[in-house]
């Protein structure tokens, strides 16, 4: 029985894995509790989806390495957005819309170029031998910057969260935080896109969160929990994955997708 | 304000314990590889065939094959967490090589230990392609050199698989004197095709192909190639068409009715039951669809 838990430990991939799920699975469940509050679910999916383009433009100018474009265009997708979307007469959900699927038919564009596309399916579904120990690096650059960010920013973020106007009569740079906030949930998606899947990215950032809220009463709890699922399910479907030859990042969304039906169900108990 | 923290911790510990519990009865079910001498892994279905006839029930050697079944081309194959597991227990890699297997560098690199025989070493292939199987001859060669690689590797067996590999070999002569016979009917017919593993095919009967469109797993056809294609038929007369019937049915039924020339649907080979005969038994059929579009 011992060794049905420490087997996978000897696999060179498999602990690459497991410490992307470490880095990365607080981050989505941090930063999910605020998409969540803020209604930004679609946003974060259309961030994902701007992934293909990245990866297209960097295949167009000849990258080796795809992440830098990557990172670089998803940066400027996402200040773009929230840019227009505060200026625009359309509804943000349209904007959004827009913006996403252009982005993915661009990115569908240049990589099926020559029936090519193939060769790229497998950033739809997510592969997890693509973690890389340079790829491990970036994302604990990334996590001691969100921690950095979250400790500052978060009881400013939360008052534009509640009140957005109010935030601005209380001299907080609304515009500023709100852009660093989607430049942040950019470069997560980005980092991890590659092994859980332009398809399914979105569930890891939602769910958490989402399970959590069904079932907290205050901003600590919901923290609390929301990582504690992140990180659960993260593990649990790694390992799951690992044993029964499925895709990584779907069993992750499944076992996240569970404890949300159930804390609903839990949650919806509570109230009446 | 407990009670929740008990239903989260009694949550995620059922949940905890039924994944591994599943998890659990599932490898159960799989099946846990026993200490074999050695272990055999074939990179898809051509070269598994090929192996299996080769080494046979041979005891003390282990054949396994990469992927699953209904692969196919492996030209987007990922590997997955099981395959690297399995090739981190194997003793000899085969391959078909050419570039089939994208993952190939990877694999190499990962496993310095891991004999890797590559079929299509010393043939003459067609550029950028690298399908050979689909060439009786080819194939003949491939089973040959995956014959002697494996010898030199595990000279304990060797009497037992250049044995099989010679019986395998004698079958595989009797398919190509139909092929053979065949090939006076064949020879200089102009075809277009699919599926560019048969380009192989029009090599066996030295047909011409004249136009070539690569339908494969996710490829998407713009209209304009379509009216291309129609207009390559009608100029050149084409009589015949070989496709793929899992990606090139819809195609084929768009040719049918725009053109006068029948699409043939040809086993690519790639999939099936795994049984030592298969690759028998597919060409077999392929030469009687051939038969048939030449001598209607």
């Amino acid at each position: 029985m011992l060794t049905f838990f420490t087997e996978w430990w000897f696999y060179g991939f498999m602990r690459n894995a497991f410490l992307a799920v470490l880095i990365i699975t607080p981050l989505f469940g941090l930063l999910g509790t605020m998409i969540v509050n803020n209604k930004m679910a679609f946003f974060s999916d259309a961030l994902g989806h701007s992934a293909l383009t990245g990866i297209a433009l960097g295949v167009v100018f000849g990258a080796v390495d795809t992440t830098i474009p990557m990172l670089i265009f998803a940066v400027l997708f996402a200040l773009l957005l929230n840019y227009i979307s505060s200026r625009a007469t359309a509804s943000r959900d349209t904007i959004i819309s827009v913006f996403s699927s252009a982005s993915i038919a661009i990115g569908l564009a240049i990589l099926s170029k020559g029936g090519n596309f193939s060769k790229y399916s497998s950033l739809l579904v997510g592969d997890i031998l693509s973690i890389t120990p340079s790829e491990i690096i970036y994302l604990i650059i990334i996590f001691g910057a969100t921690m950095i960010f979250w400790f500052v920013a978060f009881n400013r973020l939360n008052a534009i969260s509640l009140h957005p106007t109010l935030a601005k009569s209380r001299r907080i740079p609304v515009k500023l935080l709100e852009n660093v906030f989607a430049v942040f949930i950019a470069l997560i998606v980005m980092l991890s896109i590659k092994w859980v899947g332009i398809l399914i990215i979105n569930a890891l950032l939602i769910l958490p969160a989402a399970s959590s809220r069904n079932i907290s009463v205050n901003m600590r709890e919901y923290h609390f929990f929301s990582i504690l699922f992140s990180m659960f399910s993260g593990f649990l479907g790694l390992v799951i994955s690992y044993f029964t030859n499925v895709a990584t990042g779907p069993t992750i969304v499944i076992v996240a997708a569970l404890i949300y039906l159930f804390t609903y169900l839990y949650g919806r108990k509570r109230i009446r | 304000m407990k009670n929740k923290y008990l239903f989260v911790t009694i949550l995620l510990v059922a949940m905890l314990l039924a994944g591994m519990g599943f998890t659990k009865v599932y490898t159960y079910y799989e099946g846990t590889p026993a200490d074999q001498e050695i272990s055999i892994v074939t990179s898809f279905y051509p070269m598994y065939i090929a192996t299996l006839n080769i080494v046979g029930d041979t005891e003390g050697v282990k054949l396994s094959n990469l992927s699953e079944p209904q692969t196919g081309c492996l030209h987007d194959y990922q590997l997955t967490p099981a395959d690297m597991k399995l090739l981190s227990t194997a003793d000899v890699f085969v391959v078909n090589g050419g570039g089939i297997e994208s993952f190939l560098s990877d694999v190499a690199d990962s496993y310095e230990n891991l004999d890797i025989i590559n079929a299509c070493d010393g043939l003459e292939l067609l550029d950028d392609n690298a399908h050979a199987w689909m060439n009786i001859s080819d194939y003949s060669k491939q089973v040959e050199h995956i014959c002697d690689a494996l010898c030199e590797i595990d000279p304990i067996h060797a009497e037992t698989y250049e044995t099989n590999a010679h019986t395998y070999l004698h079958k595989l002569e009797h398919l190509m004197e139909e092929a053979q016979e065949l090939k006076e009917s064949a020879e200089g017919e102009k075809i277009i095709i699919f599926h560019e593993a048969y380009d192989y095919v029009a090599k066996e009967y030295g047909m011409e192909v004249v136009y070539s469109m690569d339908l494969d797993e996710e490829r998407q056809i713009s209209a304009g190639e379509v009216a291309e294609l129609v207009d390559e038929i009608n100029s050149h007369n084409i009589r015949i068409v070989l496709a793929e019937e899992l990606y090139g049915k819809s195609m084929g039924d768009t040719v049918e009715k725009e053109t006068d020339a029948t699409v043939y649907y040809l086993d690519s080979l790639t999939r099936g039951d795994y049984e030592a005969d298969s690759y028998l038994n597919g060409m077999e059929e392929n030469i009687h669809i051939l038969k048939e579009a030449l001598n209607p």
